[in-house]
């Protein structure tokens, strides 16, 4: 699950944005420990710790002296509405241009696009990442 | 400071011990079974005047030749890994092993008591009393058996210490030192004919001059056992 | 943040014996702070062990200086008792088996844990009882991973631990390692070779190569500081223009390059269009890439031989990934 393609911490960061974005964390509800991800995943507890710090220093996770990590009320609305900024970049943007490459119209392009989404229906992804 | 080290030497020590038999096991079965060997044997031959003697006494001393080399070629580098500096394991494995040579030399006195009293065990046998030693006293036997048992050790450590630093080499070169060194010392003697006076200086020595000289000898050998450890790699 | 507890100069180290040859540490600096998980990076015989013996007193220096924890650690029990360094080529009194050397452990390392002792004996399937010099090589691999663990020292070295060991133990090892630390957190330097295996655990690198030190980084800064860019030769000439190019490799009219730096999303999107292929670069593949250019960087005939049998090596280790 963890790879090379950039530094640890990021991925374990985005592993549990994931998983509040899927639903499977919850809001309010409590995130595994940073030594539960270490040991699971096998890394190193204080880059695990990192990568929680870095949700918390966004205010997407909070700490609760004592007890542990938890999801603030409101992250998962932040998350969503980033993810939509990135997703023209990271998705419409190499689609418009391999459409363009194969002469794909724009119409055509949404009539594709409405048939697929209309088809799958469900609104998660199929492919869904789990943190722990 | 000092109170660290020297508990960490009473360590090695304990750590010498955590497997009896090197130390108190081996030269335990060595001392009982030359004994009764030397008795056996003192029953076999009926030789009723001149008295019998045993070498058996001796076999446990050659042990601890052996046991000098072994506890620092294989000791030491573990201890090493135990994190112990090369002082404290120089102090408690010598430490350790002068406790036995002083519990072993205070045997000896007693089995060379019970030795005289039962008249060489009844048989006329004489393994720990030997004559020109026995006559001497008590305090003098026991340092002349610990000064023996230390200098065998210590030699075997010494010798030890210089292959573990300087390798097959560096034994060589010590052996060939100690040819060329008593060679010239023969040629010395002969060449100037000290031969008489030499002979006579030794004679008037007796067991406790030797002791003293054993002793000296001993003491040498481990401040070079210690200068040459205090730079060995394991 | 954390303090230091290692501090080397300029640390050089001639072996006696090897004549004018190459030293085995030449003019090493680097230091280590206070409860991370180091790797101690590089091939055989770069001069990995040499450190960790120098640094805990078994080795002597030829030029420079050590400070373990502030002090020289040379014949200094106050420095020596908080070190645990079981060598890979650890030696064992001849009569000893595990139980001594635990008991001996006990006696000196003051975190000694005989209960941690025991379960790591009972997961590595440890005979006892069997006398150390009769020990299979993964066994006696599995006396020193033991000792190490459960010392819990304040800084604990291990010089290889894995040799030996199956995949399986070394999982194992690996485990509990990252579990005990979690929960007593203490400096670890973990020399080795199976990069890709430790990879995950280290906070810091430290590569050493030909008695060098050629990489000293946090692992996540290097993490994806390098790019793998694949495709027609010229494409790839054209977008790696102008870059620091770590490795490059050639297949007829295809060529793969590796550069050093984190590309932005215009960059990814331009090398797309080029129809180039992207790949990131695992620490390992950092590592044999950068320690390769280390040889062609010497330019001299004597630079490409060796960089001929390095290549063997790379093989060799890409090999065990």
């Amino acid at each position: 699950m963890i790879d090379d393609s950039k530094p640890i911490f990021l991925q374990i960061a985005e592993m549990i944005e994931n998983d509040i974005v899927d639903g499977v964390l919850a809001e309010e509800s409590q995130v595994p420990s940073t030594n539960e991800f270490a040991a699971f995943h096998r890394i190193n507890p204080a880059t695990a710790a990192k990568g929680v710090n870095l949700l918390v220093d966004d205010g997407i996770l909070y700490k609760r002296r004592g007890i542990g990590m938890f999801v603030a009320t409101g992250a998962r609305d932040k998350l969503v509405g980033r993810r939509r900024d990135e997703f023209f970049v990271q998705y419409v943007k190499p689609l418009a241009r391999e459409a363009r490459k194969l002469g794909i119209s724009s119409g055509q392009l949404a009539e594709m696009l409405g048939k697929e989404i209309d088809t799958d229906g469900a609104p998660g992804p199929t492919e869904r990442v789990v943190a722990l | 400071m000092s109170w660290a080290v020297d508990n960490r030497a009473v360590k090695v020590a304990r750590m010498q011990l955590i497997n009896k038999w090197t130390f108190l096991g081996i030269p335990a079965i060595i001392l009982t079974g030359s004994f009764l060997l030397s008795l056996a044997v003192f029953a076999v031959i009926p030789v009723p005047d001149a008295p019998k003697y045993s070498g058996a006494g001796q076999a446990v001393m050659w042990y601890f030749f052996a046991l000098g080399i072994q506890s620092l070629t294989l000791t030491f580098p573990f201890s090493q890994g135990m994190s112990v500096s090369r002082r404290s394991f120089f102090l408690g494995t010598v430490g350790l092993f002068a406790v036995v040579a002083l519990v072993v030399s205070g045997l000896y006195v007693l089995l060379g008591m019970a030795e005289v009293a039962t008249k060489g065990w009844g048989m006329n046998g004489r393994m720990f009393a030997l004559q020109w030693i026995a006559d001497s006293g008590v305090g003098v036997q026991f340092l002349f058996y610990f000064a023996l048992m230390m200098l065998l050790f210590i030699l075997g450590f010494w010798f030890a210490t210089v292959y573990k630093r300087w390798g097959a080499t560096g034994m060589l070169v010590l052996w060939l030192a100690v040819g060329v060194l008593l060679v010239g010392l023969v040629a010395l003697v002969t060449w100037q004919d000290w031969w008489a006076p030499v002979g006579t200086w030794l004679a008037a020595q007796g067991p406790l001059g030797i002791t003293g000289w054993s002793l000296l000898f001993t003491a040498l050998l481990g401040g070079g056992a210690y200068l040459t450890l205090r730079r060995a790699t394991p | 943040m954390s303090a230091e507890i290692i501090r080397v100069d300029g640390l050089t180290k001639h072996y006696r014996g090897s004549g004018d040859g190459a030293p085995a540490l030449d003019g090493v600096s680097f230091s280590i702070e206070a409860d991370k998980i180091y790797g101690l990076l590089g091939r055989n015989g770069a001069g990995k062990t040499t450190i960790m013996s120098i640094l805990t007193a078994q080795g002597f220096a030829t030029a420079g200086s050590v400070r373990v924890f502030g002090q020289n650690p040379y014949e200094n029990e106050r420095v020596l008792n908080r070190i645990c360094f079981i060598r890979e080529s650890q030696k064992y009194p001849d009569d000893f088996n595990a139980n001594h050397a635990f008991k001996a452990a006990a006696l000196f390392f003051d975190n000694w844990d005989q209960s941690l002792a025991m379960r790591l004996a009972k997961d590595f399937q440890l005979p006892l009882k069997r006398r150390i010099k009769k020990l299979s090589r993964g066994q006696l691999s599995a006396v020193g991973v033991v000792i190490g663990l459960a010392s819990r020292a304040e800084l604990t070295f291990f010089d290889e631990p894995y040799l030996g060991l199956d995949a399986v133990a070394r999982q194992l090892f690996y485990d509990r390692l990252v579990e005990d630390y979690t929960e007593y957190p203490r400096t670890i330097v973990l020399s080795s070779h199976l990069i890709d295996e430790v990879a995950n655990l280290l906070e810091h690198v430290i590569v050493i190569d030909q008695g060098r030190i050629i990489m000293d980084d946090d692992a996540e800064s290097l993490r994806g500081s390098a790019v793998a860019v694949a495709g027609q030769a010229a494409r790839v000439e054209v977008f790696t223009a102008g870059r620091t190019v770590i490795h490059r490799e050639g297949f007829g009219a295809l060529a793969s390059v590796t550069i050093d730096g984190v590309l932005s999303a215009g960059e990814r999107a331009e090398a797309a269009e080029l129809g180039l292929e992207l790949a990131p670069v695992s620490l390992q593949q950092l590592v044999v890439r950068r320690t390769i250019k280390g040889a062609v960087d010497d330019g001299s005939a004597d630079g490409a031989a060796r960089q001929g049998t390095k290549q063997g090596d790379t093989a060799r280790m890409e090999a065990t990934r």
